[in-house]
């Protein structure tokens, strides 16, 4: 099985990184997708630098899709994964209505169990 | 209402009539398979060739090609990877995948069946539209027609993908120009500098074809060849077919994207073909296999596409507010048949609008039965390398431009505007808002005219229309207000809806290619300088007639020294960090078939293609302009006859026996021509 992240150079994308390390099994592959319109994907070596946990069974995927919440449910279906690992972000309801929301489309459309985590209170 | 509908049906059945759509067709699946001209092209080919006849048949040979010019323009896509317009690229990412696993049939099929079925219903949406519009377009007074000429205008300034200011700056160029020659009030003549030819204003065709057509060659006639083989026409056409039924929805939902972005000024062809796909991807429950070959995203962007056209025709018909750039053209084209967009064509060319709906109709119907007999032997076509087809492209537009007026002045102010063209499309303006502006120059004027005459004082915006249309003004302000917002927020959140903004930039190669360098600040520079230029002097010009001069180099100034500003604040902003490039340098979401081909460019190769650009564009220019020599010298066919091979020979580098036999056709056509087609050859000094 697979977890996928829906990845971003943010402290909410670093917890959701954190947050898979820790729900996934031994060995298990973790396939990070950039959910960041325009943002460099991560490479590899930084990711395995950051989380030496992840040495060696993480990949990153970057879909066939413009939209980054349609990219990162393409790729769970594709990859048959168990689990797809978000990070949130504080938003007023004003700002959710006016800039949309990547979370809430992964959210309601994925078709396996989305974990959704907060990064700690002192980073946002 | 339906007898008008049922007559123009039964006009239909004249022969004549049916000739110029059938001819209307074919023409505009050729030039759907040429690369880069797309609809724009389709209209500004055949534009000129209609100045000689009556409204009708032009107009029915007219639509014929603007119908069917995105059924065609799929087969390079599909076939080559190699996108014949840059709304086919969408097709693109499913097509050809789908081609490479040996089902291009089924492609195709699915995308001639699409493009059918969008062509169909955007020829009932305009069918609809008419009713429902009426009441009204009738109850419109001069002041809310002056209110949708400034309302078209700002929509294509904001609505264009990119830079709201740079959109402004475009439109507002657009305007000045439209101003150029004679005042329709005061009969005076502005920005003319005296001289006789510039006193009858700049020719439509002149300015459409520079600005669109020259621009186009000059930045494909470097472009690398395609070295892919094209993938083989295997597969059944039955499956694609069966296919294609299960998935009406799809087209239906297309479809209506289609005709939206196509009511909308400024939202043109490509951008609506990308909200299809974006819905087709969002809505699917199952989204594994976009990208790879999925059948839904070649059905919804392809009928969108073609419904896109129909769209285009709502406003411009009814309201005369052209909504992209073949209807700017085609208004241009009513206007000289003295045919009063508006209100006058609901009253009294009702029969011409349903022949327009009934053309649009059937010729979607028939380009896509003909593209399914003849893809085999036309898709040799897509193979071509354009700098081949260069030469014969710019025969054709130059010969075009020439009919309006028959003057050599405006081959001329063509091949500058060509220049300006490059540039723009180069520096990342947009050029449709450049022409919308271009053509509602003038019937802004009198607008304005006619309500200050018959209102007195400032009652008239008072009027509800008026009101309303003001209110229209503002939101596209507040559109564009949330998207820099969007952007500037650190868009860990982007919004969702707008693929097309990043996508777009990778599949073209010049598109913008030169933003951000020391070119687009000398665009914007040279931009304040026109405008101040024009302030001065309008100066000189009687109190009626300096008004919409004024006005428009006023707010041109504003547009284009916010936008100076913007560059330099760009560049101090690079200066200070070098690797922001890296981010910039992967677009949003090439998908793996794109990234297959395309290897991520560095920084230094990129600046070597631009200056590799540009040394082909200026060559290209400069022999643009030799040509034009020669023609003033020798006639045109002599012209032709020295400039064709030389071209072929020096700038596509072809073989001698191709470059021989094809200055011998193309001299032929232009020998038969005179005698087939009301067509006047330029002469010569020596002749």
């Amino acid at each position: 099985m697979t977890i996928v992240v829906a990845y971003a150079d943010t402290p909410p994308g670093h917890a959701a990184v954190t947050g898979a390390v820790a729900e996934s099994r031994e060995g298990e592959p973790v396939v990070i997708v950039p959910a960041v319109r325009g943002e460099r994907s991560p490479e590899v070596g930084e990711v395995e630098s950051r989380w030496p946990d992840l040495a060696g069974r993480v990949e990153v995927e970057r879909g066939d899709l413009g939209d980054p919440a349609d990219t990162v449910i393409q790729v769970a279906q594709r990859l048959d994964a168990r689990l797809i690992v978000l990070g949130l972000r504080t938003r007023t309801p004003v700002g959710k209505l006016v800039f949309g929301s990547t979370a809430q489309r992964i959210l309601l459309d994925a078709t396996c169990p989305v974990l959704s985590v907060k990064p700690p209170v002192a980073a946002t | 209402m339906t007898d008008a509908a049922f007559s123009a049906l039964a006009s239909l059945a004249d022969p004549s009539l049916l000739m110029m759509l059938a001819v209307g067709v074919v023409a505009g699946l050729v030039i759907g398979l040429i690369p880069g001209l797309g609809g724009t092209g389709a209209v500004a080919i055949l534009l000129p060739i209609t100045f000689g006849m009556d409204p009708e048949p032009a107009l029915a040979m007219l639509i014929g090609a603007l119908a069917v010019v995105h059924t065609s323009d799929t087969v390079a896509a599909v076939l080559l990877g190699a996108p014949g317009s840059a709304s086919a690229s969408v097709t693109m990412l499913d097509g050809y995948s789908m081609a490479r696993q040996g089902q291009a049939k089924r492609a195709l099929s699915l995308a001639f069946l699409s493009s059918m079925a969008g062509g169909l219903i955007g020829a009932v949406g305009l069918t609809l539209a008419i009713p429902l519009a009426r009441p009204l377009v009738l109850s419109f007074g001069s002041p809310e027609l002056f209110m949708l000429t400034i309302l078209g205008v700002s929509l294509a300034a904001v609505l264009s993908r990119g830079n709201v200011v740079k959109g402004l700056t475009a439109g507002l160029l657009g305007l000045l120009l439209g101003l150029v020659g004679t005042s329709p009030t005061t009969a005076e003549e502005r920005f003319s500098f005296g001289s006789l030819f510039l006193s009858d204003g700049i020719s439509l065709v002149a300015v459409a074809l520079g600005v669109f057509g020259l621009a186009e060659i000059a930045s494909r006639v470097g472009q690398r060849r395609v070295s892919e083989k094209p993938v083989e026409l295997s597969g059944g056409w039955g499956s694609g077919i069966r296919e294609w039924l299960t998935h009406w929805t799809h087209v239906i939902r297309g479809a209506l994207i289609g005709i939206w972005a196509g009511v909308l000024p400024g939202v043109g062809a490509t951008a609506g073909t990308w909200l299809a796909y974006g819905q087709a991807v969002a809505t699917a429950k199952d989204k594994r296999s976009f990208g790879k070959g999925d059948p839904r995203g070649i059905v919804g962007p392809e009928s969108a596409n073609n419904s896109v056209e129909a769209g285009d025709l709502i406003p411009t018909f009814l309201f005369g507010i052209p909504g992209g750039v073949p209807s700017a053209m085609l208004l241009g084209m009513l206007l000289t048949y003295g045919i009063q967009p508006g209100p006058a064509i609901v009253t009294d060319h009702l029969d011409l609008m349903y022949l327009i709906v009934w053309a649009f109709a059937i010729a979607s119907v028939a380009g896509a039965f003909l593209c399914f007999l003849a893809t085999g032997s036309l898709a040799k076509l897509t193979k071509v390398p354009f700098a081949v087809l260069g030469p014969g492209l710019l025969v054709v537009m130059l010969l075009g431009a020439f009919q309006e007026g028959g003057q050599l002045g405006d081959l001329w102010v063509m091949v500058a505007l060509g220049v300006v063209g490059f540039f723009l499309k180069a520096t990342g303006m947009p050029r449709a808002p450049f022409l919308i502006g271009f053509v509602l120059a003038i019937p802004m004027e009198r607008y304005y005219y006619l309500t200050a005459s018959l209102y007195d004082g400032a009652s008239w915006v008072a009027r509800p229309g008026v009101l309303v249309f003001a209110a229209l003004l503002v939101v596209p302000v507040l559109w564009s207000l949330v998207k820099r917002l969007r952007r500037a927020s650190g868009a860990a959140d982007d919004g969702h809806r707008d693929e097309h903004e990043s996508d777009e930039d990778s599949v073209d190669d010049l598109e913008g290619s030169l933003a951000r360098t020391p070119w687009s600040l000398a665009v914007a520079v040279i931009a304040v300088l026109i405008f101040a230029g024009a302030l001065w002097v309008s100066g000189s010009f009687s109190a009626e007639a300096s008004l919409m001069p004024r006005l428009v180099a006023l707010g041109g100034l504003v547009a284009a020294a916010v936008l100076t500003w913007q560059e330099l604040r760009a560049r101090r902003d690079r200066a200070r960090q070098d690797d922001v490039a890296d981010v910039e340098e992967t677009p949003g979401g090439s998908g793996t078939t794109m990234l297959a081909t395309r290897v991520a460019p560095k920084v230094d190769a990129r600046a070597l293609a631009r200056r590799h650009d540009l040394v082909i564009a200026m060559r290209t220019f400069t022999a643009m302009a030799a040509f034009l020599v020669l023609v003033m010298l020798g006639g045109y066919l002599a012209a032709t006859l020295v400039f064709t091979p030389l071209f072929l020979l020096y700038a596509a580098r072809t073989r001698p026996r191709t470059a021989i036999i094809y200055t011998l056709v193309l001299g032929a056509v232009l020998m038969a021509l005179p005698s087939l087609l009301p067509v006047d050859l330029p002469l010569g000094l020596l002749q």
